[in-house]
């Protein structure tokens, strides 16, 4: 028996080299993906649901569950309210750490297109630092969108967050 | 009442005061090992829908102990320890699977053991062309894995190393039993498990969990949707040993006027806010009963939660004295339709790591471990429900509970001394 941890599944195929993509699209996107980084970094969390699409997904997902075929979400906000609602309770409700966050996005790698959605993924590696200044790798993982062009903006169609750290550092109040 | 020893550190004052240093202190860790969990209590271990068929497993803790929960061929569970009989290496590497043949074989010299945990085979036993191998007098019989003594109660597996513990049916007792009975009477489906790594000792979660005063207060989300207000009819019960608690919560007899009043000093109470999209509220209640929030716990470390439509376990694993791992298992009833299952995930975002009520139980965790840090000649207040008899209270305005578990606690750690 191959005993290492199943890799999860990666797409096969890419647009990446593919001229049809064209380049514009493809700094269009990584641009896209570095502005939402910068949106929760710099904690412009009221900004945040703007990258989303009225009826869009926003989930995170446990690696363990996803690799065992288990449906329970960590986090499923299934409309661009529901994401909102979380900013408001971030900000008037919820009792959670005070930490600066940090995103590291990397090998965005562009999966296909297919009826003006595209599909993309990308991995991520998000810092905690506390108020003293400690910093703590929080979470790494892998992002799964779905991406569409609206009114000239590309927005997320879903966005699926897929935690290998899925022993959660003590929660998670703060979107990644 | 306190002392500067942590070692030494007991509750005090009819267990209405709690030494700081019970939650950082190594020794009283190291005590916990030997007389809660390998003491005379039974410890949760998993679910046997979880391992269905015949050589599957999957792997639980006991204390800090790894353990291997296996079904036989023949349709029992069997436990042991996941540490092999030869030199202590950690025999079973993935978290759940199927064992081929029926056998577990150790990575390092390849001893084979069954999944009741007996010894088949050592390679090399006879040596190697006339020379070497085991002793003449190695039994392979006295050298199977250390196991516990398994019981289910409605399909929850529980273990002890203790062979002086009465039956689980007996130690759940029946002010305990007709919770689970309530929600397992139905076949149940595994929807996930959850972990949280919380940096905080055990029993601060076991403390949380045993404080309805905390809830309504503590989590404003809840409170302000009406899944748990302080004026909603609650009731705090306790088994005979009082380690054991249920608390409940049910939308009955409320009236808001006194709500405001409650209120009125809290900025965090929001009775104006609206949620944008409220449709995760929209499931059918599961019973008829109108609890919307209840908690149990099973001595030392098994809570059974529903918070509205999820239902959850919750076992608390100590990885040292200042942090353990939260692991939840997220359940649906077989019998849910579409409609039940997606309402179920989408209160996902109740509970679990990120869920508006329990990721504030996290936080509640590491202040308190943080804030009690180097603060051995201190102690907790618990008072709150008062500082009479440890009994059952008709109010959710009671720390009696956390007052139960330390005196249970206290019993056992007093008596393996
Ligand atoms: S330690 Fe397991 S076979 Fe040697
Ligand atoms: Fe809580």
């Amino acid at each position: 028996m191959n005993d290492r941890a199943k890799a999860a599944p990666t797409p096969a195929g890419s647009l990446n080299s593919d001229p049809a993509l064209g380049a514009d699209m493809r700094t269009a996107i990584e641009r896209f993906l570095i502005e939402y980084a910068r949106c929760l970094d710099e904690d412009r969390l009221e900004a945040w649901p703007d990258f989303f699409l009225a009826d869009a997904c926003y989930q995170v997902l446990s690696r363990e569950n996803v690799e065992h075929g288990l449906p329970a979400p960590i986090i499923y906000h299934y409309s661009r309210g529901m994401i909102e609602d979380r900013v408001t309770s971030l900000r008037d409700a919820l009792t959670y750490e005070p930490v600066y966050t940090r995103h590291m996005v990397s090998n965005v790698y562009v999966v296909g297109v297919e009826a003006g959605v595209y599909r993309v993924t990308s991995n991520y590696a998000v810092y905690h630092t506390t108020v003293e200044g400690r910093t703590d790798l929080y979470s790494v993982g892998r992002y799964d969108d779905a991406i569409v062009v609206r009114d000239g903006q590309l927005k997320f169609k879903t966005r699926t967050v897929i935690a290998d750290t899925f022993a959660i550092k003590n929660n998670m109040a703060l979107p990644l | 009442m306190t002392e500067a020893n942590g070692a030494a550190a007991v509750p005090g004052e009819n267990f209405t005061r709690v030494p700081f240093a019970l939650f950082s202190d190594p020794a009283t860790f190291a005590r916990e090992r030997d007389a809660l969990f390998r003491g005379p209590t039974w410890n949760y271990l998993g679910l046997a829908v979880e391992i269905p068929n015949p050589g599957d497993y999957l792997l639980g803790y006991v204390g800090d102990v790894q353990v291997v929960v296996n079904r036989t061929p023949a349709g029992g569970i069997a436990a042991f320890e996941n540490s092999c009989a030869h030199r202590g290496a950690q025999l079973v590497r993935r978290t759940r699977g199927n064992a081929a043949q029926h056998a577990h074989t150790c990575p390092y010299h390849q001893w084979r053991f069954d999944t009741a945990g007996a010894l088949l085979s050592v390679p090399q036993e006879h040596g190697v062309k006339g020379k070497g191998g085991m002793p003449v007098d190695f039994d392979k019989r006295r050298h199977g894995l250390r196991t516990l003594r398994v019981e289910t109660y409605k399909g929850l597996i529980f273990g002890t190393f203790a062979p002086e513990v009465p039956s689980l049916y007996d130690y759940l007792g029946p002010k305990i039993r007709p919770e689970i009975d309530r929600i397992f009477d139905r076949p149940v489906v595994v929807l996930g498990h959850w972990r949280q790594a919380i940096p905080a000792n055990w029993k601060l979660y076991l403390e949380n969990v045993k404080d309805p005063y905390h809830a309504s207060l503590l989590h404003l989300y809840h409170t302000t949707f009406g899944i748990y207000r302080a004026t909603m009819s609650g009731r705090v019960i306790m088994d005979d040993t009082c380690g054991h608690s249920v608390l409940r919560t049910a939308d009955i007899g409320e009236n808001p006027t006194e709500m405001k009043a409650l209120y009125k000093d809290i900025d965090k109470y929001r009775p104006d806010y609206k949620l944008k999209d409220p449709s995760l509220f929209d499931t059918k209640p599961d019973y008829d009963d109108r609890v919307t929030n209840m908690i149990m716990t099973v001595f030392p470390n098994l809570m059974l939660g529903q918070v509205a439509s999820t239902f959850q376990t919750r076992h608390v694993r100590p990885k040292g004295v200042d942090s353990f791992e939260l692991y939840w298992t997220y359940l649906g009833f077989a019998s849910d339709d579409a409609a039940a299952r997606e309402g179920r995930l989408r209160q996902a975002n109740f509970v679990g790591p990120a869920g508006y009520i329990s990721l504030e139980d996290g936080e509640a965790g590491r202040l308190v471990q943080r804030g009690t840090h180097g603060l051995n000649d201190r102690a907790s207040v618990v008072e709150m429900g008062g500082h009479g008899a440890i009994a059952d209270q008709d109010t959710l305005a009671t720390e009696v509970a956390v007052r139960g578990f330390w005196k249970r606690y206290h019993e056992l750690m007093r008596a393996a001394v």
